[in-house]
């Protein structure tokens, strides 16, 4: 088959880049992105036609893996992170939210002799 | 009475129902699993301040009646929407890729067949799935895919080969050698062993975690019919030198060298050639895939042969009779190729994010020491805070899930065996931590731990009387505690 061209790739980059945005998991969706960028990168500059063609019939099914993985991920959806939940609150102007959860602890290793 | 009160608010929104389609969720509310909830479907009260008779009709609602036959209907109390932790403990399991869940899924579902099941369509694209998957383990250790049988997981591998390699052979060779800093499975294996009358010796190691190559030379004995030494340690992530290991142990005919490689596959180039390994223990859900399964490499040329655990049916080669789980073994296959596929990146990324983890802590916090070799898998960071106690660490820092050891003791207080054989004093290994960076970790993630671990830090030793005195230059190690 014929080498897919720069607006297919480019397009198969933007759905693949969609997807990995519809994780639901703070992890996930990372992960997936930040792998989407690379491993395009990593091939930007291939010429060889049969080995974009393979490339692209690779992403192809990827993509197809990546939709579906990212509706299971959604259909079970857990609580935000921490990390989540700091980087909203800085967004929203209210600064330190993840603060408050400091350490409640006494006395560790104290010695108890005297 | 129940009835009664049900079938009110029943009547009540049966109009609106038959008006709009989005009124029938006043009963049932599509929320996220982790959201469910019962709902209350007692009729609303009236507006206005509430009666103390209602009050307690609101209380008494859903008390236990004998209309309820003896089912506890509870309304449970909705807590604030706490947030997850950030999660740094990989070693002890990591989260299934959602890219190894898809592969599962065909299996749980549309495909359920009995791989074994020879007479039908069913059989054969189970066999098909689990042949495939074999390949993929076999691939990612440099293994023939015959070489590779099921079982539940490392331990249960680890076990059958152990006690299996010993039994066998025990009318010639009646001993083993293993070291100090084995996972547990494969100690008490040993010491189940030992009961048996066999003979083991457990091998020392350096205060960097490694063994001696001298001390191994020494202890293989005549008789030695195995020596399993662990890959990757899961506590402090030092790598053994398989390579040496397997070159010293193969200069002895008839003694077989074992490794637990569940922390070393698929995160560092393992070749089962290369180290001269003739057992491997591998499990699924150390490399991003699910729980429940693992394999081992029992190799065929030259044979190793070993005496079954279990009896039944005689799958795998005979050495683990039992169906196959034909969908975690999918799991497993999938998560070795993506394993064998992302080994180079993950490690790279690993790599970055410990050092970030590393330099953030120790450029701000001092009295730190890290345990094992610096050389080792980087995903594995144990730290040691002086003057500060592990557990009481772990319970200041609620938002990070961290563990101060292997998962198999963390209910302990009693320090890790695996520190204490490298040598570390009893304080330090009490106040260690094991931070463990996945594929999945953040840059994000690993800046609010190090701003976290840094705060609880120093706010415990500013409450320590022990950092006190560290400060007024008072050597601790003088003093004695037990005086009265």
């Amino acid at each position: 088959m014929s080498a897919p061209t720069r607006s297919q790739v480019l397009g198969l980059y933007t759905t693949m880049l969609r997807t990995s945005r519809t994780f639901a998991s703070y992890n996930f969706r990372n992960y997936f992105i930040r792998r989407t960028k690379e491993k395009f990168r990593e091939h930007a500059n291939e010429t060889n036609p049969a080995k974009v063609s393979e490339l692209y019939q690779d992403g192809m099914k990827e993509l197809e893996v990546l939709r579906r993985a990212a509706v299971v991920n959604r259909l079970y959806e857990g609580p935000k992170l921490v990390v989540e939940k700091e980087r909203l609150g800085r967004a929203a102007g209210l600064g330190g939210g993840g603060a408050g959860m400091e350490a409640s602890v006494g006395g560790a290793g104290q010695p108890t002799g005297a | 009475m129940l009835t009664r009160q049900l079938a009110a608010p029943l009547r009540r929104s049966l109009p609106s129902t038959s008006r709009a389609l989005g009124s029938v969720r006043t009963f049932v509310q599509p929320t996220p699993a982790s959201h469910a909830s019962v709902q209350d479907v007692s009729p609303v009260p009236p507006r206005g301040p509430p009666s103390q008779s209602q009050a307690a009709e609101a209380a008494a609602h859903f008390a236990p009646s004998s209309q309820m036959l003896g089912f506890k209907l509870e309304v449970p109390r909705r807590e604030e929407s706490t947030l997850r932790p950030i999660y740094l403990d990989v070693q002890a399991t990591a989260p299934m890729d959602p890219r190894v869940l898809d592969a599962m899924l065909p299996y749980y579902t549309d495909q359920y067949g009995n791989p074994h099941s020879r007479t039908h369509a069913y059989g054969w694209e189970a066999e098909k799935a689990v042949e495939v998957a074999r390949k993929e383990v076999a691939d990612l250790i440099g293994a023939e895919d015959k070489d590779i049988v099921f079982t539940s997981g490392a331990t249960e591998s680890n076990n059958m080969i152990i006690k299996g390699v010993a039994r066998f052979h025990k009318e010639k060779r009646n001993h083993i050698i293993t070291t100090q800093t084995e996972h547990k499975c494969v100690l008490d294996s040993c010491r189940k062993l030992q009961e048996e009358g066999f003979e083991v010796t457990y091998l020392p190691v350096q205060t960097d975690g490694l063994i001696r190559l001298s001390d191994l030379a020494s202890a293989i004995r005549p008789t030695t019919s195995l020596v399993s030494i662990m890959a990757v340690n899961n506590e402090t992530g030092v790598i053994q030198p398989l390579k040496e290991i397997g070159a010293l142990v193969k200069q002895h005919r008839g003694v077989y060298f074992h490794s637990d490689c569940a922390q070393a596959v698929g995160k560092i180039p393992l070749d089962v050639d290369e180290a001269q390994l003739d057992l491997v223990s591998i499990s699924g859900h150390k490399i991003y895939g699910p729980k429940g399964v693992g394999a081992a490499y029992v190799r065929r040329r030259p044979r190793v042969r070993l005496e079954p655990i279990l009896s039944g049916g005689g799958q795998e080669r005979g050495l683990r009779s039992g169906t196959l789980p034909a969908p975690l073994i999918v799991g497993l296959g999938e998560a070795c190729r993506l394993a064998k596929l992302e080994m180079a990146a993950d490690h790279k990324r690993i790599s970055a994010l410990s050092h970030r983890l590393i330099s953030g802590i120790t450029t701000q916090v001092s009295h730190i020491v890290r345990n094992g070799s610096a050389t080792g898998y980087p995903g594995c960071v144990n730290l040691s805070f002086s003057y500060v106690e592990g557990e009481s660490l772990l319970m200041a820092l609620k938002d990070v899930a961290l563990s101060s050891g292997s998962a198999c003791t963390s209910a302990s207080l009693e320090p890790s065996y695996v520190l204490r054989a490298l040598g570390a004093a009893e304080d330090m290994a009490h106040s260690s931590l094991r931070f463990g960076i996945g594929r999945f970790t953040t840059e994000e993630e690993i800046d609010f731990v190090v701003r976290r671990i840094v705060s609880v830090v120093n706010k415990l030793r500013d409450m320590s009387p022990l950092w006190e005195m560290v400060q007024e230059g008072i050597d601790i190690s003088t003093i004695d505690w037990t005086q009265h």
